[in-house]
C-alpha cells in the first residue's frame, strides 16, 4: 500500500493501526543508541520512551514524511509499566494541521495499547514541515 | 547506579539528578537505526547542510530520551507508570554537542490520597542554549 501524502493528512485522518514486538533484541540496540539505563534490560522493562519512539516510527512509515520535516513540541503519557516481549498496537489520528508562515505544523494523536487492549501510552506529537 | 529519590526525601524546590550526554554523528545514525526514523535531515549531511538548519540534527526523540532517564533515576517505575510529559523542542541538538538533562521539583500536591509531583525538566547544550523546556509529572504509588 503507498503512503499517504502529507496534503491528504486532513483533520480527523485516522492512520492504520499498527503493531510492533518490544523483544529484548530491540531493546537492548534501543538502549545501546541511547547510552544508556542498561541494567533496564535485566529488569525486564521497556522504556518508556523507546515505545512511544516506535509509536511514532510505526505512525511516520504509514504516510510520506516530507524532507526537512522536525518534530516540535511531544506531550506523552505512560499508563502502564510494560514487560520486555509486549507485543503493542498502536494507532493515530491527525488533530490538528495549520500553517504558520513558512511551515505547517501537524499535530497527531498516538495511542498505544498492550496484547490485554490495556491502553499504555498516549500523547501528541507536533511536527513542523516546510510548507 | 541508580539515583532514586526516596519518597520521604522529595522537597519542592529540589533538583532532579542531572544526566549529560556527548552527541556524535555516530550516536545519531545509531538511533536512526534502532528507531527507524531515517529522516535525512538527521543522517544526510549534503541534505541538511542545503536546508536552513545548515547541518544535520539529532532527533528530538533521542534528546527526550536523556530526560526521560533522568525521571527514571529520580522516580524509577513510578515514571513508567504514571509519568507524563508536555515538551517543547526550542532548538536543534547537534553532532558533537553536550547535552545536560535536568530539572527541578515545582511543586508536591496530594488529591485524593494520590501524591503528584510536577517538574520543571530542560535540557541545554554546552553552551547553556535551551535544547527542550517543559513539565512533567509523576504520580507515586
Amino acid at each position: 500500500m503507498l503512503p499517504t501524502s502529507f496534503d491528504q493528512l486532513v483533520v480527523g485522518y485516522e492512520f492504520p493501526s499498527t503493531s510492533y514486538h518490544l523483544t529484548e533484541s530491540v531493546i537492548a540496540k534501543y538502549l545501546e543508541a541511547v547510552g544508556g539505563q542498561q541494567h533496564l534490560l535485566t529488569s525486564g522493562i521497556v522504556p518508556p520512551l523507546a515505545m512511544a519512539a516506535y509509536a511514532m516510527t510505526a505512525l511516520s512509515q504509514s504516510f510520506s514524511v516530507p524532507k526537512g520535516a522536525i518534530h516540535a513540541a511531544q506531550e506523552l503519557e505512560f499508563l502502564k509499566s510494560v514487560p520486555i516481549g509486549t507485543t503493542i498496537s498502536c494507532s493515530g489520528k491527525v488533530v490538528q494541521k495549520v500553517q504558520r508562515g513558512p511551515l505547517y505544523l501537524l499535530m497527531l494523536e498516538i495511542n498505544a495499547l498492550n496484547q490485554d487492549k490495556e491502553k499504555v501510552l498516549s500523547g501528541k506529537a507536533t511536527i513542523a514541515v516546510p510548507a | 547506579m541508580s539515583r532514586k529519590l526516596k519518597p520521604s526525601d522529595i522537597r519542592q524546590g529540589d533538583s532532579l539528578p542531572s544526566v549529560v550526554k556527548h552527541i556524535t554523528q555516530k550516536d545519531i545514525n545509531r538511533y536512526a537505526e534502532a528507531s527507524g526514523d531515517f529522516n535525512p535531515i538527521h543522517i544526510d549531511e549534503s541534505f541538511a547542510a542545503k536546508t536552513p538548519l545548515g547541518g544535520t540534527i539529532a532527533h528530538g526523540m533521542l534528546i527526550l530520551a536523556y530526560m526521560s532517564e533522568m525521571m527514571t533515576e529520580a522516580f524509577g517505575e513510578s515514571w513508567f507508570k504514571g509519568g507524563k510529559l508536555s515538551v517543547r523542542f526550542k532548538a536543534p541538538a547537534r553532532p558533537n554537542d553536550t547535552i545536560t538533562a535536568s530539572g527541578k521539583i515545582d511543586s508536591i500536591e496530594d488529591k485524593e490520597g494520590v501524591t503528584y509531583v510536577n517538574c520543571s525538566i530542560e535540557s541545554c547544550n554546552q553552551k547553556g542554549e535551551m535544547v527542550i523546556t517543559g513539565g512533567a509529572v509523576v504520580k507515586l504509588g
